[in-house]
């Protein structure tokens, strides 16, 4: 029983202590994490740069053209979709943008970052950023 | 990067004393784990690899000690970063790590080895950490201007902070050598205007100056889009001016069908929208506090001053 307590309590203080981390990344506004599948399969997380690709598309050519819906880790994409041509790939395909053999300018996050979009109002308010896989998932 | 750049220089200074110490505060690993570790390595809670269990520990090990030091410190699955202690220094946590290999009966000492016969690949390279390190830590104090006790920017970020290289960022992993091929946004937005909010930069006088021209079409750089100009006014309950909501900026970036029917109904007023709702990323909040520039920019959206009579309403 104590060491039930003992575990919560640690648990707790743990979560406690995430929160107040939130503050220490400093990453640009509007950056995706993906984390859907890329630690599973030990590849770390993708960062996508909203500000990179916004200076040469317009919204619409990803959210409506290619489909991507507004939420991060929300297009299950995977490797096999992208080689198709869908998603990243649509672009990253050796015409308009650099071929995907170049795994880790994508796979750039810090292993076990959890999918987020940085710096978002919600996160500010409430989500930790550097919550864990489980928590990320809601 | 291991070290918070936050850390106040006097902090490093005690971490730069306590790794040249090191072989005096080796002694602590046992307390470290104590204090920060044993609530789940003792137990085993969450498959947490338990204290004094060779069979949990050596495939861990396997995978490199060096591994494993880092995701103790950075995070990995259950495990908060630095086991949910941030005050800890990344040595003190590879000492709480070495002292739990020692446990499971992984290697002899958790003292750092100066005999350079005795270390073999198994044996934990402390000496490596410690010199990463100590690297780092210079590196902080280098940067960090003192805090004072009447320092600016405690909870706000500094201008000096803002569009930082993606290796200093905290989310890309500056062991990553693709991390240094990515361009820093500070560089690519250096002659865009400048914003205190969001990236920095102001988007929709970047495009109208024409600094910037984001492609309509994927493929083709001359298609361009129609614009719309319609504004449609939110009258605002209280004091604050009311909204202007303009079609014509958004419609320089989105389709119609990036809003309608999904986020909102396309007649005046039909929505009921409120800023509780755009706080928690809804409807305005699904890019405005994500992508587009954020909340705290009130004025942009409560553009329309109210007349005196609605005031005194
Ligand atoms: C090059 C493609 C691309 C462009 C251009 C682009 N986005 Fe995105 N956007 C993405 C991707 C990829 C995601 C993440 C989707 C995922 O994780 O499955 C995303 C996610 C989002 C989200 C969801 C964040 C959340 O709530 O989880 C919003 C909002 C968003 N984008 C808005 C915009 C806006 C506004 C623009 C234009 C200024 C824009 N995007 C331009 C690719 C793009
Ligand atoms: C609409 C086309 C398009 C789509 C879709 C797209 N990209 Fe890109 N991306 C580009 C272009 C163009 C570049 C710049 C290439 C260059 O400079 O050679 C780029 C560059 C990048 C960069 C490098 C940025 C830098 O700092 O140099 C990353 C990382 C990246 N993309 C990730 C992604 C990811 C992840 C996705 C999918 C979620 C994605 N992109 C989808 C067009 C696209
Ligand atoms: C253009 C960006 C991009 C490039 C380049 C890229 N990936 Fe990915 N990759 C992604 C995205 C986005 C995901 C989905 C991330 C998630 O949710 O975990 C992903 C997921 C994965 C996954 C897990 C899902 C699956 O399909 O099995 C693996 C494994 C993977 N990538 C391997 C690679 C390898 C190996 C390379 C280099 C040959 C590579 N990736 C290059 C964007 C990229
Ligand atoms: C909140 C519970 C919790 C606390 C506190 C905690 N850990 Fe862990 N730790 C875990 C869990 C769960 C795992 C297993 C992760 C997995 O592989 O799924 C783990 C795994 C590890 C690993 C193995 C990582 C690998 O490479 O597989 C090391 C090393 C470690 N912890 C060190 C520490 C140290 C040092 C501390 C104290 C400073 C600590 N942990 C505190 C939960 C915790
Ligand atoms: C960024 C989101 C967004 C985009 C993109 C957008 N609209 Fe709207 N639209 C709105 C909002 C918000 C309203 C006001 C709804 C309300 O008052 O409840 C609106 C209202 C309207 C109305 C009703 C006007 C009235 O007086 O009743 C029409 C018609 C309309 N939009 C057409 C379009 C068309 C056509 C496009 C594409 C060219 C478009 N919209 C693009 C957000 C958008
Ligand atoms: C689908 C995404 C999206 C939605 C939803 C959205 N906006 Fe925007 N908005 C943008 C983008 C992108 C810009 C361009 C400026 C930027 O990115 O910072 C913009 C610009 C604006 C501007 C222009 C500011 C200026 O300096 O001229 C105003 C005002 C504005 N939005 C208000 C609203 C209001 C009010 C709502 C809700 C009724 C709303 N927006 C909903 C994406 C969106
Ligand atoms: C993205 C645009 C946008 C931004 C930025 C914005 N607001 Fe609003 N605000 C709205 C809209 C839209 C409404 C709803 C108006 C209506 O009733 O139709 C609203 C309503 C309000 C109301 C009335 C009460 C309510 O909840 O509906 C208050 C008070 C308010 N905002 C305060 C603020 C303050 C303070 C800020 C800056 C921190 C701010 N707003 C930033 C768009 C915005």
């Amino acid at each position: 029983m104590k060491s039930v307590i003992r575990v919560s309590c640690g648990i707790l203080i743990a979560l406690t202590f995430t929160l107040f981390e939130a503050e220490k990344t400093n990453a640009e506004y509007g950056d995706i994490v993906m984390n859907n599948y890329s630690a599973k399969a030990e590849m770390r997380p993708v960062v996508f740069p909203h500000w990179f690709h916004r200076i040469r598309f317009q919204c619409k050519v990803c959210h409506a053209d290619l489909g991507f819906k507004f939420q991060a880790g929300g297009n299950e994409i995977n490797m096999l979709k992208i080689i198709d041509g869908e998603y990243c790939g649509a672009c990253h395909n050796g015409e308009i943008a650099w071929a995907i053999e170049n795994c880790n300018l994508c796979h750039s996050a810090k292993p076990g970052t959890p999918t987020q979009v940085h710096d978002s109002t919600i996160q500010k308010l409430v989500a930790p950023t550097f919550a864990t896989d489980k928590q990320s998932k809601q | 990067m291991i070290l918070n750049t936050k850390m106040t220089s006097f902090m490093s200074l005690m971490m730069m004393l306590c790794v040249c110490l090191s072989a005096k505060a080796a002694k602590n690993g046992q307390a470290i784990v104590k204090e920060n570790c044993a609530p789940c390595h003792e137990t085993g809670v969450m498959e947490a690899p338990k204290m004094g269990s060779k069979s949990d520990w050596e495939p861990r090990l396997k995978q490199g000690y060096r591994n494993m030091v880092k995701r103790a410190v950075d995070g990995y699955k259950n495990m908060p970063a630095k086991g949910g202690n941030p005050l800890l220094k990344p040595e003190e946590v590879a000492m709480a790590v070495d002292h739990m290999l020692v446990k499971a009966g992984l290697v002899e000492t958790d003292q750092p080895t100066t005999d350079k016969k005795s270390a073999t690949d198994k044996k934990p390279p402390t000496k490596k950490v410690e010199k990463d390190a100590t690297k780092a830590i210079v590196k902080a104090v280098k940067k960090k201007p003192k805090k004072t006790a009447n320092s600016f920017n405690r909870l706000m970020k500094s201008k000096s902070d803002w569009n930082p290289p993606p290796q200093e960022d905290g989310i890309h992993d500056p062991d990553n050598e693709s991390t240094y091929m990515l361009q820093t946004p500070r560089e690519a937005f250096s002659d865009i205007d400048k914003n205190p909010f969001g990236n920095h930069v102001d988007w929709v006088k970047a495009l109208n100056k024409g600094l910037i021209d984001p492609r309509f079409d994927r493929l083709d750089p001359e298609k361009s889009g129609i614009l719309m100009d319609l504004n449609i006014i939110r009258e605002v309950k209280g004091s604050m001016p009311d909204v202007v909501y303009p079609h014509k900026q958004h419609t320089q970036w989105l389709d119609c069908s990036n809003c309608h029917p999904s986020i909102f109904i396309p007649q005046k007023g039909a929505n009921s929208i409120s800023m509780a709702s755009i706080l928690m990323g809804k409807q305005c909040g699904v890019c405005h506090g994500k992508v587009a520039f954020p909340v705290a920019e009130c004025r942009r959206c409560h553009s329309l001053p109210k007349q005196k009579t609605d005031l005194a309403r």
